[in-house]
């Protein structure tokens, strides 16, 4: 019975402190969320963005430089001392941040925390693992993108809608000037204690400041980086397609700090069906065969880029495609019927909720907020929204439309123009 | 077992300092008499580079590094063909001569070693 009820007092306590706190450790912020999860991960999340590099593809060449040889061991050794213990390792990179994660079985934290710290603090950034790893894994990545017609239109969307800072390319440039020096004195400038988060899930607050505090005892104190705050600028580009679908990208940007109109209105016109095999009730749910609409929201921590990505088989379906995605974009900034807002709203807090759940959306939802120390937690998200109203709805979704917008077409020459769609 | 490197007693050698006072006078003597500087050779040119180890240290080189030293490959082969040595102005000085090869082999050997460790690492329960 007292067993029992020591068990329950024990979870009250694990749920009132179930999303994590941020706490900062001799200048590095840490924040830990444990639901008990059978495996642990650590993210070390860097200011390190392709908003903040001096030069085009730096930040993508650092991503890549990732777990490469450092003072405690080489690339090799990390690789297979990462094996033996059986966890996983990846780096990835955003406008905003570079997250290097280790996930990982509880007990080989002191290991992995490690591995991911010594890379900001020791990394060696030698000249033949630039040539021989890092570069042909750069390009190769470049290449990639540069194929998938989607990653190409929001990438070069974001080039025109900010221009530099958050316009600058997740991708490095196919051919570049980039020397390992580069990178090395990007790291230098970026891999301070005030520009470094750690978020951990699956293992205790107090285990992991421990392990951060040690790893970075040694690291200088400096200030973290910062850029330029972001404008909108907007604009039109066309760029011939390598294969795809043909694709064209409808965006418009607003400079300031995300609203919670904007993901309302994401989730208003979003087509994902909440039943399998049927159409939902988006206003975009009946478009020609072969198309895709798909809004795309993109918050960042002063600005944020919302679109609308049509994609289809042929030019004149993309165009009949894009016509309907600007005309329900258009209908919204005029009005919202209550219940439609209400299904808007209730499908964004569900998007919100349950990106909570994987790891993933974890760091992504604490990655945004961590730096600037605003309320991490996933209440104030959820009651931002219920207080969006019909008005306050179309208010926003109105001056989103009365910028210029950002107009990019990827594929044939016949590719409708943004007139053309009644822009 | 040593590598492209071959086995050396000069790491010994230069520890001791009566044993490196004597026998530096005669290294440079055996390095002169030795007649690649009149071909404009260093003496990392000399090692055997077919192998997987070295053409992984010559492509560590710096192009500038890389293009001198095909550049001097071309002097001397031009050399031979003329059966005689390059003029004296263009011999290998003995300031020139420098290992400029020898450390990207060693951290290519330490990496082959380090591989192999690895290789046939045995793995033991925690205890």
């Amino acid at each position: 019975m007292l067993a029992a009820r020591a068990s329950t007092a024990r979870n009250a306590q694990r749920l009132a402190r179930s999303f994590a706190t941020v706490v900062d450790t001799t200048g590095v912020k840490v924040a830990a969320v444990d639901y008990n999860q059978p495996t642990a991960s650590v993210t070390v999340l860097v200011k390190a963005g392709s908003r903040f590099e001096p030069k085009n593809g730096v930040a993508h060449a650092l991503k890549n430089f990732a777990f490469k040889s450092t003072g405690s061991r080489s690339a090799i050794g990390t690789v297979r001392e990462s094996e033996l213990y059986g966890g996983v390792l990846y780096s990835a990179l955003g406008r905003e941040h570079l997250a290097l994660t280790a996930e990982f079985l509880k007990e080989d934290a002191p290991y992995f925390v490690d591995v991911l710290t010594s890379f900001v603090t020791s990394a060696k950034f030698t000249r033949h693992e630039y040539e021989e790893y890092v570069a042909p894994h750069v390009s190769a990545e470049t290449e990639a993108a540069t194929r998938d017609p989607a990653i190409f239109a929001v990438d070069a969307a974001h080039s025109l809608a900010f221009r530099s800072g958050l316009g600058s390319s997740l991708f490095a440039p196919a051919h570049n000037d980039l020397t390992v020096d580069d990178v090395k004195s990007y790291a230098s400038s970026v891999f301070t204690k005030g520009n470094v988060a750690v978020i951990g899930t699956g293992i205790d607050q107090s285990t992991l400041t421990a392990l951060v505090e040690k790893a970075f005892a040694k690291v200088a104190e400096t200030s973290a980086v910062s850029a330029p705050s972001s404008k909108y600028f907007g604009g039109e580009t066309r760029v011939a397609g390598h294969g795809g679908p043909q694709t064209v990208f409808v965006g418009f940007g607003t400079a300031g700090s995300p609203s919670a109109e904007h993901a309302a209105l994401a989730a208003h016109l979003s087509t994902t069906p909440s039943v399998k095999w049927s159409k939902g009730l988006s206003p975009l749910s009946s478009l020609p065969e072969e198309t895709s609409v798909r809004p795309v929201y993109l918050p960042y921590s002063d600005a944020s880029l919302f679109g609308l990505l049509v994609q289809g088989s042929t030019p004149s379906k993309v165009k009949e495609a894009g016509q309907a995605a600007v005309a329900a974009l258009k209908a919204a900034s005029k009005s919202i019927k209550a219940e439609e807002l209400k299904t808007a709203v209730a499908k964004a807090k569900f998007a919100a909720a349950s990106s909570v759940d994987t790891r993933e959306g974890l760091v992504r939802t604490l990655g945004s907020k961590i730096f600037s120390s605003t309320d991490a937690s996933l209440a104030a998200t959820l009651s931002s929204l219920d207080a969006v109203d019909a008005s306050a709805f179309s208010k926003a979704t109105a001056a989103l439309l009365s910028a210029k917008p950002t107009y990019v077409a990827v594929g044939d020459a016949k590719l409708p123009y943004a007139d053309e769609l009644g822009l | 077992m040593f590598g492209p490197l071959g086995l050396s007693l000069a790491p010994y050698v230069k520890s001791s300092r009566t044993l490196s006072k004597w026998v530096t006078p005669l290294a440079k003597w055996y390095a002169n008499a030795m007649g690649y500087r009149k071909y404009g050779f260093k003496y990392d040119d000399l090692i055997t580079e077919e192998n997987d180890e070295m053409q992984r240290a010559i492509n560590r080189l710096t192009p500038r590094e890389r293009y001198d030293r095909a550049f001097r490959f071309k002097r001397a082969s031009q050399a031979s063909v003329l059966h005689a040595p390059l003029p004296k102005e263009e011999w290998t000085k003995e300031s020139e001569d420098v290992r400029y090869l020898e450390p990207h082999i060693q951290s290519v050997m330490q990496e082959v070693k380090e591989r192999r460790d690895w290789d046939t690492l045995v793995v033991e329960r925690r205890k």
